[in-house]
């Protein structure tokens, strides 16, 4: 479903030296020659530290960036060549709400699915099966701006799920989420997990990975580290718990 | 319905359902702005009728008796104060006790009677413009002269006519409409300007940068929405922002004219009366409307370019700010320098053509192939300013710049 080839992704950060107009720009490498498959209809997570290129490879796969070097495909598709049949396959969901504070719940879906071209009745009958399983259809007409957080966070799950993408991509789903927000976020893991799809997610909280991830990459300082099964990263050190084995990779 | 058109609708809903847009865009230029001038104006106004009734002190100072002084003394405006010599005279002014000081010179008397020159110095302060002393003054004084020349010519047994070979008339041509063009046109196109502007800033700031901030502008772009449709949905957004504030600005100019003719005609001016009446030409106002959609869409497009650009929408009012000066001086030329007239390079100017356009056209004197340069010149500025803000949108590090 994925395969991510030689990978990388170069940015301009101011260094230490000075210019005429502020400091002088250079190059730094946030993604560095990064390779990876994930089957179709598994879950993937991409751990690792802050900086360590996790949202700028989701950003390349869903199409959002430009890699410097590399590819990826999606369903065979090459994001490079075709980005825009790449983002008609995915669900992305960012690492806050992001919604438009001024719109309720119905008028967000019905604007994302308009824009994915998804006819009124394919998407109603499917966004009224989701507001069921997420017990929302008491709050569809409240403006996003009156909703809670987990609230908010349901209704990004509709919209990201709205025009039955094939690849649900996550970038840090249960960051800055309450307990009840991420216990949403985790059930909708597992239910997409359960319909089949594939799913890939970067995450800090590492039980949830070791609960529901089939695949795993481990990445720092812009590197792949670890790419394999939850019982390959168990294999690397058979004394430690999962927390241990993460921390004693990252801080190699 | 395309992508951009669901877009479209889905960002004026979210602007509209915002109470600063409805008060920027339909509140201040129907009703607050022409409040805001009614009672600017009534003020000045009643500032200007207080003063054609008041009485003014005028400080004098002569060694001898004269006609004049007791001339002045006459006039029931002019309360005439004797001081002791001419420091005194100097003080009263500067210290604002009295508006005017005058010192007829030692030899006054005698140089009139000699059939020589007499001197007259008139000590002034020149701030206050609605102040009528001075012109009371050298009124009186005209009339002093003017009966003393008489006498000389008598006295000479010669006419006006002799001494006066040339005699100049003067018939002023301009028409109510020209002069309604001079005096409104330049400020009518300032007030489009601004509200075109201000129609324009808050939805770019909030389209462009708010939405990077809110993180809906990586949401938005992780759908399969392609550059130009985002720009072209959010651009007219914009657009449609300022050109409704733009209506209502036009509207909150005619609805108080309207009253005024339905209701006050009678209590209004003569003068005033017939410049209003020039003002109501719905070709002029069609042929500035015509002329602001492309100046709005230019506007629209050039803000949300360097909205997109900023980091916050708090970077974005900065950088805002200082574009809107370079909107706003254009417009100021004509104002300062009435008598400017519109030729080949000024109608590739925008907002200074659209002031000296809008003058042209209220007065009926409009060149239709400058206002055809100026239209047309608009609408490459439009596109320009649409392929820039395509650029920005299309460049990840701009989309992403944090």
């Amino acid at each position: 479903m994925i395969e991510v080839k030689n990978l990388a992704k170069k940015f301009k950060t101011p260094s230490e030296e000075k210019g005429i107009f502020g400091f002088k720009k250079k190059d730094f490498w946030a993604v560095k020659d990064l390779n990876f498959n994930i089957k179709e209809g598994s879950v993937a997570s991409i751990l690792g530290p802050n900086g360590c290129g996790k949202t700028t490879t989701l950003r390349m796969i869903a199409g959002m960036l430009t890699p410097s070097k590399g590819t990826a495909f999606v369903d065979s598709i090459d994001v490079r060549k075709d980005k825009q049949t790449v983002k008609s396959k995915i669900g992305y969901m960012t690492n806050n709400t992001s919604l438009y504070d001024r719109l309720n719940v119905l008028e967000t879906i019905k604007f994302f699915a308009e824009l994915n071209q998804i006819p009124e009745d394919i998407y109603m009958p499917r966004a009224e099966k989701l507001f069921k399983q997420l017990d929302m259809n008491k709050y569809l007409t409240k403006r996003i701006a009156d909703l809670s957080t987990g609230m908010k966070q349901k209704t990004s799950i509709v919209r990201t799920l709205i025009h039955d993408p094939d690849l649900v991509v996550l970038d840090e789903p249960t960051t800055g989420v309450d307990v009840t927000g991420q216990s949403v976020i985790i059930d909708l893991i597992r239910t997409i997990k359960n319909s089949g799809k594939t799913l890939i997610f970067s995450t800090h909280q590492l039980n949830e990975v070791r609960d529901i991830a089939d695949h795993i990459v481990v990445m720092k300082a812009g590197e792949k580290i670890f790419d394999g099964d939850n019982e390959a990263f168990q294999a690397l050190d058979t004394d430690k718990n999962f927390t241990e084995i993460f921390m004693e990779l990252v801080n190699d | 319905m395309t992508k951009w058109q669901v877009l479209l609708i889905k960002e004026i809903k979210h602007l509209f359902r915002d109470t600063k847009t409805i008060v920027q865009t339909v509140v201040v230029p129907t009703f607050i702005t022409p409040l805001l001038l009614g009672a600017i104006f009534w003020y000045v106004g009643s500032i200007a009728t207080e003063e054609t009734k008041k009485t003014y002190d005028i400080s004098t100072y002569t060694s001898t008796e004269s006609n004049l002084i007791t001339q002045l003394n006459d006039s029931d405006r002019l309360n005439v104060l004797t001081e002791a010599s001419i420091d005194e005279v100097i003080t009263s002014v500067t210290d604002g006790v009295t508006e005017i000081g005058l010192v007829l010179d030692n030899s006054f008397l005698n140089d009139l009677e000699s059939d020589s020159s007499a001197k007259i110095t008139i000590y002034s302060k020149n701030i206050d413009t609605f102040s009528q002393a001075k012109s009371l003054v050298t009124n009186i004084i005209d009339d002093f002269e003017e009966a003393e020349r008489n006498e000389r010519l008598v006295a000479l047994n010669l006419t006006n006519e002799y001494v006066n070979p040339i005699v100049i008339e003067e018939e002023d041509l301009t028409t109510e409409q020209e002069s309604a063009g001079s005096i409104f046109g330049a400020i009518l196109a300032l007030f489009f300007v601004m509200y075109v502007m201000s129609g324009s800033t808050y939805p770019a700031v909030d389209l462009g940068a708010g939405e990077k901030e809110r993180g809906t502008m990586e949401t938005l772009i992780s759908t399969n929405i392609s550059s130009v449709d985002i720009i072209i949905g959010k651009m007219l957004s914009v657009t449609t922002s300022a050109v409704l504030t733009a209506t209502f600005s036009m509207l909150g100019f005619a609805i108080p004219m309207v009253v005024i003719f339905l209701f006050y005609a009678d209590s209004v001016n003569e003068y005033l009366f017939s410049l209003l009446s020039a003002l109501l030409n719905p070709v002029a106002f069609l042929g500035v409307f015509i002329l602001i959609i492309p100046l709005s869409v230019f506007m629209g497009a050039f803000l949300l370019a360097i909205s997109v650009y900023a980091k916050t929408p708090k970077e974005a009012g900065l950088l805002l700010g200082n574009v809107l000066i370079i909107f706003i001086v254009p417009c100021y030329i004509p104002l300062i320098n009435p008598g400017l007239e519109l030729d080949f390079v000024g109608a590739l100017i925008p907002c200074y053509n659209l002031a000296l356009i809008t003058n042209n056209l209220i007065a009926g004197t409009v060149d239709w192939f400058l206002y055809g340069v100026a239209l047309v010149s608009t609408i490459v500025y439009c596109c320009i300013a649409i392929y820039v803000t395509y650029i920005m949108f299309d460049d990840e590090n701009v989309i992403f710049r944090s």
